[in-house]
C-alpha cells in the first residue's frame, strides 16, 4: 500500500510516499518512493521540493498562503505526468500524520476520529506551537482525501511506559493533577525506530535488552529503553529539558527564570524565547547553532565554540551513565540524528571515559562512521555502540499498517498515581 | 464568499504603523506599509530595522524571525495596494482631516465588504465614516503602546458599523493575540478616558510641589502595581500626544477634569516631549532607557 506521511509545521509541510505492508515491514523492504516539502507557507515565494530516487530534484515556487493549498499543490505534483510518481490520488491508501503531543490521552498510534481530533486539540495547551499546525495539516489532507483512513502518530506515545518516579517533577503533586505538568518526552517515534532497527542489526530481541537511544539533531534527547519499554527520557514537559541543543538550554536551575525576569525585567515571551532560541550551542558559542560550524570554529581556536562543544558532549555522557544506572546496566547504545550520525568528534567525546561501564570505543571504526549504519565499539566491548540513522517517516508508515491490521502495540503506563 | 485575512494594508509607517506591521507579519500575514514618499520609506525601514535589532538583544526575537518579518512587509508609496487587501488600517497621527482623506483613498479602492480600520483614541468613527460610499464597513480600533506587548485593543463600533465588519475586526484583534474590549463610540473610549485624568492629576501634583516627579511615579507604580508610573508612561507615549488628547477630550466633553495642566503645556512648548526627545518628566538615553531611575525603583526578587 502507498502511504502518504505528513509532518505539518507552522510554515512548512514535509511529506513522503512510502510503499509498505506487513510483508515488506518484516523483510525491512519498505520503499520510499518520494520525499519532499513545501516551505515558507504564508509567503509569496513558497517553495516545493520533490526528490524521487534516481531522478533530478524537482523544485517549484509559488504563493502558498495556507496548508490546504500547500497539500493540494503536493498532490498535484505527485500526480503530475512529468514530475510525479502517482497516476492518481486514489493510489494513496492511507495518510499518516505526525502529531507532536498526545499528552496522557494517547499511548499508541490511532485512527483519527472526531473524538481523537477533540483530544488532540485539548493537548494543544501543552504544545501550542506544534499541535495546531499538525491539525491544520490533517484538516487540509482530509479535505483533499476524504475517503482514505487518516492516522495520528504521536511523538510522546512511546514514552507513556515511563513509571511515575521517572515522569513526575518534584513540585507539588496537585499541579500535576491540575495542569498535567509532568515529563512526556519527545522524539518517541525516532527512539522506537532506532532501538528496533539497532536490535535487528545485532540480531537481538529488543525484549531481552537494556538500550540507550541518543538522538542528536536540531533537538536532542536520549531514551532509556528497558526490555522494549521507554523507562526514562531526557526531554520533559516541553522539548526544552535535558541535553544542550542547537538553540535550547536544556537542564538548568529553574530559579534562573524568575531571577532574570526580575533583574532584567524580561517579559514571559522574552525569557521563553531566550531559553528556546537564543541558548544552547548558539548562545554559549556566539558562533552558530550548527554543530559543523561549532567544530570548524573550535578547530580554528575559538574558545567559546570549544567550551560549547565540551558542554554538549559532557551532558550526553552524564545522561548515558545515568540511564545505564537506571536500568542496572546497558547492552547497547545507539546514536542517531544529524549530529549523532555524522559527528565523529561528538561521539568520541561523549563516550570516552565510559570504559568503566564497559564501553570500548574503536576510534578507527568511529572515524569511518559518517553516514549509514555502523558499529563503532571494539569487538570485545561489553557495551556495543552503533550508529543507526533514524527514519521517523518509515515508522509512521509502518504504524499506519499496524493500526489498520490491528497489531499496533499500546505503550501502556505501568501505574496511575492519584 | 468567505472572507479570509491574507493581506493587510497599513497606512503610515510611524512607530504605531511599524509596530502593527511587525505584529501582523509575525502572525504570518503579508503587509503593505504605505508611506508618503520614498524618503519616508527609507527612514521607516531603518527605524524598523533598529527596533527589531533591539528586540533581538532582549532575546524576544531571532535573526531568522527578523528576516521573516521584513520579508512579509512591503513598503509602498501609493494607495493602489489597497485593492488586493483584505483589511486596511490607518496609523497616522490623530488628525481628523488627514484620516478622512486616507479613508476616501482606501474606500475607493477596496472591495466593498473589506473592513477599513481607523486607529484612533479620541476621534469620532461615525463622523469620519460619514462621507464614504460604505460607512458601514468602517470600524475603529484603539491600539495601546507598546503595540507589540500590550495585550489589549479597544474595538470601536461606529453608528453604522455592521455586525459582520465588527466581527471581522474582533477576529483581526484575536489573530494579533490581543484581547478585544468591545466599546461604543465615545471620546476616549475606556482606556484613554480613564488614564488621562490620572496623568493630568499626577502632573498637577508635581506642579504644586507636593512631591517630585520620580516619587509620584514610584508611589503609583509600587502602590498600585503599575508596570510604569503615569508620568513615565506619558513620557513614553509623547507629551505632545498626551496634550493633544486632553485638549480634544476637553473640547468634546467640556468637562474640566480634562483641562490640560499648565505644566504639561509648558514642557511641550519647551520641546521636552518625553522619551523620543530624551527629556520629558525624566531623562532617557538613545535606546529610550531611563537614565535617572531612583535606587528604590529597581526590580527585586522579594
Amino acid at each position: 500500500m502507498k502511504i502518504l506521511v505528513l509532518n505539518s509545521g507552522s510554515s512548512s509541510v514535509k511529506f513522503q510516499i512510502i510503499e509498505t505492508d506487513l510483508e515488506r515491514m518484516n523483510a525491512h523492504q519498505d520503499l520510499t518512493l518520494a520525499v519532499g516539502l513545501v516551505e515558507k507557507i504564508g509567503l509569496s515565494d513558497s517553495r516545493l521540493v520533490l526528490e524521487v530516487p534516481e531522478r533530478k530534484t524537482f523544485q517549484d515556487y509559488r504563493e502558498i498562503l495556507e496548508h490546504r493549498t500547500a497539500i493540494e499543490w503536493v498532490l498535484r505534483i505527485l500526480t503530475d505526468r512529468e514530475h510525479g510518481i502517482l497516476s492518481s490520488v486514489e493510489e494513496i491508501g492511507a495518510v499518516g500524520h505526525r502529531v507532536v503531543h498526545g499528552g496522557e490521552d494517547f499511548a499508541s498510534s490511532v485512527l483519527i476520529t472526531p473524538e481523537v481530533v477533540e483530544k488532540i486539540e485539548a493537548c494543544s495547551v501543552l504544545a501550542p506551537l506544534h499541535n495546531p499546525p499538525n491539525l491544520r495539516g490533517y484538516y487540509a489532507a482530509l479535505a483533499a482525501m476524504p475517503d482514505v483512513p487518516h492516522l495520528a502518530v504521536f511523538d510522546t506515545a512511546f514514552h507513556q511506559t515511563m513509571p511515575a518516579h521517572a515522569f513526575l517533577y518534584g513540585i507539588p503533586f496537585q499541579l500535576y493533577k491540575k495542569h498535567h505538568l509532568r515529563k512526556y518526552g519527545f522524539h518517541g517515534t525516532s527512539h522506537r525506530y532506532v532501538t528496533f532497527r539497532g536490535c535487528q542489526i545485532l540480531g537481538w530481541r529488543r525484549e531481552d535488552t537494556r538500550l540507550i537511544s541518543v538522538h542528536l539533531g536540531n533537538g536532542c534527547s536520549l531514551a532509556a529503553v528497558d526490555h522494549a519499554k521507554s523507562i526514562d527520557t531526557s526531554m520533559g514537559f516541553t522539548p526544552l529539558e535535558g541535553l544542550i541543543m542547537g538553540t535550547r538550554s536544556g537542564d538548568m536551575d529553574p530559579a534562573i527564570v524568575p531571577w532574570l525576569m526580575a533583574m532584567e525585567e524580561m517579559t514571559l515571551h522574552q525569557v521563553n524565547t531566550m531559553l528556546n532560541k537564543h541558548s544552547g550551542l548558539y548562545g554559549v558559542s556566539g558562533v552558530s547553532s550548527d554543530m559543523r560550524e561549532i567544530l570548524a570554529a573550535r578547530a580554528a581556536g575559538n574558545q567559546r565554540a570549544d567550551v560549547a562543544f565540551r558542554m554538549f558532549c559532557y551532558r550526553v555522557k552524564k545522561y548515558i551513565a545515568a540511564y545505564a544506572a537506571a536500568m542496572g546496566g546497558v547492552d547497547a547504545v545507539f546514536f542517531t540524528g544529524g549530529i549523532g550520525q555524522k559527528s565523529v568528534e561528538v561521539r568520541d567525546w561523549a563516550l570516552s571515559g565510559l570504559e568503566f561501564m564497559g564501553v570500548e570505543l574503536d576510534r578507527e571504526r568511529n572515524a569511518a562512521a559518517t553516514d549509514g549504519e555502523a558499529e563503532i565499539t571494539t569487538d570485545g566491548s561489553r557495551v556495543r555502540v552503533l550508529v543507526v540513522p533514524t527514519n521517523e517517516e518509515k515508522t509512521i508508515a509502518r504504524d499506519v499498517v499496524r493500526v489498520l491490521n490491528g497489531i499496533m502495540p499500546v505503550f501502556t503506563p505501568p501505574e496511575v498515581v492519584t | 464568499m468567505s472572507w479570509e485575512l491574507h493581506r493587510v494594508t497599513i497606512v503610515g509607517g510611524g512607530m504605531m504603523g511599524r509596530s502593527l506591521a511587525t505584529k501582523v507579519a509575525q502572525e504570518g500575514i503579508n503587509v503593505y506599509l504605505k508611506e508618503v514618499s520614498s524618503e519616508a520609506v527609507e527612514a521607516g525601514k531603518s527605524e524598523l530595522d533598529s527596533a527589531l535589532e533591539r528586540e533581538i538583544e532582549r532575546f524576544g526575537l531571532t535573526k531568522a524571525e527578523k528576516r521573516a518579518i521584513q520579508s512579509r512587509i512591503t513598503w509602498v508609496t501609493h494607495f493602489d495596494c489597497a485593492s488586493d487587501s483584505d483589511l486596511a488600517l490607518e496609523a497616522v497621527q490623530e488628525d481628523f482631516g488627514l484620516k478622512r482623506q486616507i479613508l476616501r483613498e482606501l474606500d475607493r479602492r477596496m472591495p466593498p465588504d473589506h473592513p477599513i480600520v481607523i486607529n484612533t483614541s479620541t476621534l469620532s468613527i461615525t463622523e469620519l465614516a460619514a462621507q464614504n460610499t460604505r460607512p458601514d464597513r468602517i470600524v475603529g480600533m484603539h491600539f495601546l503602546y507598546p503595540v507589540t506587548t500590550t495585550r489589549v485593543v479597544e474595538v470601536v463600533r461606529g453608528q453604522l458599523t455592521t455586525d459582520e465588519v465588527y466581527g471581522r475586526a474582533i477576529e483581526f484583534a484575536r489573530l494579533l493575540g490581543k484581547v478585544p474590549i468591545k466599546v461604543f463610540e465615545m471620546p476616549g473610549f475606556v482606556t484613554t478616558r480613564v488614564v488621562l485624568p490620572l496623568i493630568n492629576e499626577a502632573i498637577h501634583v508635581v506642579m504644586e510641589g507636593v512631591a517630585d516627579a520620580a516619587e509620584v511615579d514610584l508611589a503609583l507604580k509600587l502602590g498600585y502595581d503599575f508596570k510604569s508610573g503615569p508620568l513615565e508612561w506619558a513620557d513614553r507615549t509623547g507629551l505632545d500626544r498626551v496634550l493633544n488628547w486632553l485638549q480634544h477630550l476637553y473640547q468634546e466633553s467640556g468637562e474640566p477634569r480634562f483641562r490640560p495642566c499648565p505644566l504639561l503645556k509648558r514642557l511641550v512648548r519647551a520641546g521636552l516631549l518625553g522619551a523620543k526627545t530624551g527629556r520629558g518628566f525624566f531623562s532617557y538615553d538613545e535606546g529610550r532607557h531611563r537614565t535617572d531611575r531612583l535606587p528604590d525603583d529597581r526590580p527585586r526578587m522579594a
